[in-house]
């Protein structure tokens, strides 16, 4: 009831208050970390991941005009860092290449320490390119409207549309592969 | 050119464009009965919105992994300044110096500082005392200027009247010496004239007592013409 907005927490975390910032981060941290997971299909990967975006955050917190929700502007950072991760990892690889599964790729269920259930989906997005996954990711765990996600990502909405569509072309192959092995 | 692509609508809605009005729920009657009709008849584009559905239910079921511990007072770098410009009370402090603009534009807002007094007035039009005081002034140049017409008029007219009686005065004395200069030579023309007509008559008179003298020598010099 009392709990303090956003915004609120920012500016104090903006004047130097290391508990409203703690605070701000305890808000946001598991949906992010869960993004990491999703779209690196790692545990560890995910919390690297997941630190990068929050310094990143905190190094920009002075720029956030409040003109959109912080979420959606956590994510955009989200979206970028996750970006630079994937060119760090695989320099030589597009961002609309089908990702190659390397032998270190191929033994993602030992690394992956999630449930069953989330298991096959996410195991699924790892297998598309990183531009159709980070659409299928927004819209559907990050409950983003396309407009959201073309701001976010820089890209058109409509291109948004089409992406998801694509991707959601590719994920029916990949499930009905799945459910075919089971 | 993937088949979702060129399947348009006489609406112009692809397959994309539902799916994505069906996901934000955006559809209305009439895209909304595309979309069922679009379902029934293209078993591709029913298999998308399926996998679509099954994709949206995970993630709604998706039960978010819980953060391991770690660091987080690493990510918090100290206290940081933000720039100035992106002061949240910017924008409004610039809609109020807009705002106090546009009054000040409307009622004519106008400060005056004289003699160490500041005067703030709402009008256009001057206060009755600075109408009382331009009006003052006007006169008071009106007056100044009437003067000094006035004077380099008089002054005028003065010098004018001397001139004139001045050049009346020499018309009048040369008039005069020209008269008496007239006079006089008539009165000598006369008095010429009349000598003349003397020295005439007594010539003649001398010429015809010298002819009877020769005439009538011993008759005392009287001729019968004398008789």
């Amino acid at each position: 009831m009392f709990e303090k907005s956003d915004e609120q927490l920012i500016a104090k975390a903006l004047q130097g208050n290391m508990q409203a910032w703690l605070n701000l981060l305890k808000r946001h941290e598991k949906s992010i970390y869960n993004y990491g997971i999703r779209m690196t299909g790692k545990n560890e990967d995910a919390l690297d991941l997941m630190q990068e975006v929050f310094i990143s955050v905190f190094r920009n917190l002075g720029r956030f005009r409040g003109e959109g929700s912080f979420k959606s502007w956590l994510f955009s950072i989200a979206h970028f860092r996750c970006i630079e991760f994937y060119r760090r990892k695989k320099p030589m690889q597009a961002l609309d290449d089908i990702p190659e599964l390397s032998s270190q790729d191929k033994s993602m269920d030992e690394n992956l320490y999630i449930t069953q259930e989330n298991q096959q989906l996410v195991q699924a997005m790892q297998q598309l390119p990183l531009s159709q996954k980070t659409v299928v990711e927004l819209k559907f765990f990050g409950q983003f409207t396309f407009a959201e996600i073309a701001e976010q990502t820089g890209i058109s909405s409509n291109t948004a549309k089409s992406r998801l569509y694509v991707a959601l072309e590719k994920l029916k192959t990949l499930m009905e592969v799945d459910y075919a092995q089971a | 050119m993937p088949k979702h692509e060129s399947q348009h609508t006489a609406n112009g809605l692809n397959n994309e464009q539902l799916l994505a009005g069906w996901l934000e729920g955006t559809l209305d009657k009439g895209t909304g009965l595309q979309f069922e009709k679009r379902c029934l008849e293209d078993d591709s584009f029913a298999s998308q919105v399926e996998t679509a559905n099954f994709f949206a239910a995970g993630a709604e079921l998706f039960q978010g992994e819980e953060v391991p511990s770690w660091d987080a007072e690493k990510t918090f770098l100290g206290p940081q300044k933000s720039p100035w410009w992106t002061w949240q009370g910017l924008p409004a402090l610039s809609l109020a110096t807009s705002f106090l603009a546009i009054v000040m534009l409307l009622t004519g807002l106008q400060i005056q500082t004289r003699d160490g007094a500041l005067t703030i007035s709402f009008s256009d039009q001057h206060s009755s005392q600075e109408v009382e005081r331009l009006v003052a002034v006007k006169l008071s140049e009106f007056k100044l200027a009437q003067q000094l017409a006035m004077n380099n008029y008089s002054q005028g007219i003065q010098q004018q009247q001397i001139d004139a009686s001045g050049r009346l005065t020499e018309y009048l004395l040369g008039a005069s010496r020209k008269e008496r200069r007239e006079d006089f030579a008539e009165l000598i023309k006369h008095v010429n004239e009349q000598r003349t007509d003397d020295q005439l008559f007594y010539a003649r008179q001398v010429s015809k007592l010298q002819q009877d003298i020769f005439a009538n020598p011993f008759e005392g010099g009287l001729s019968p013409t004398n008789q």
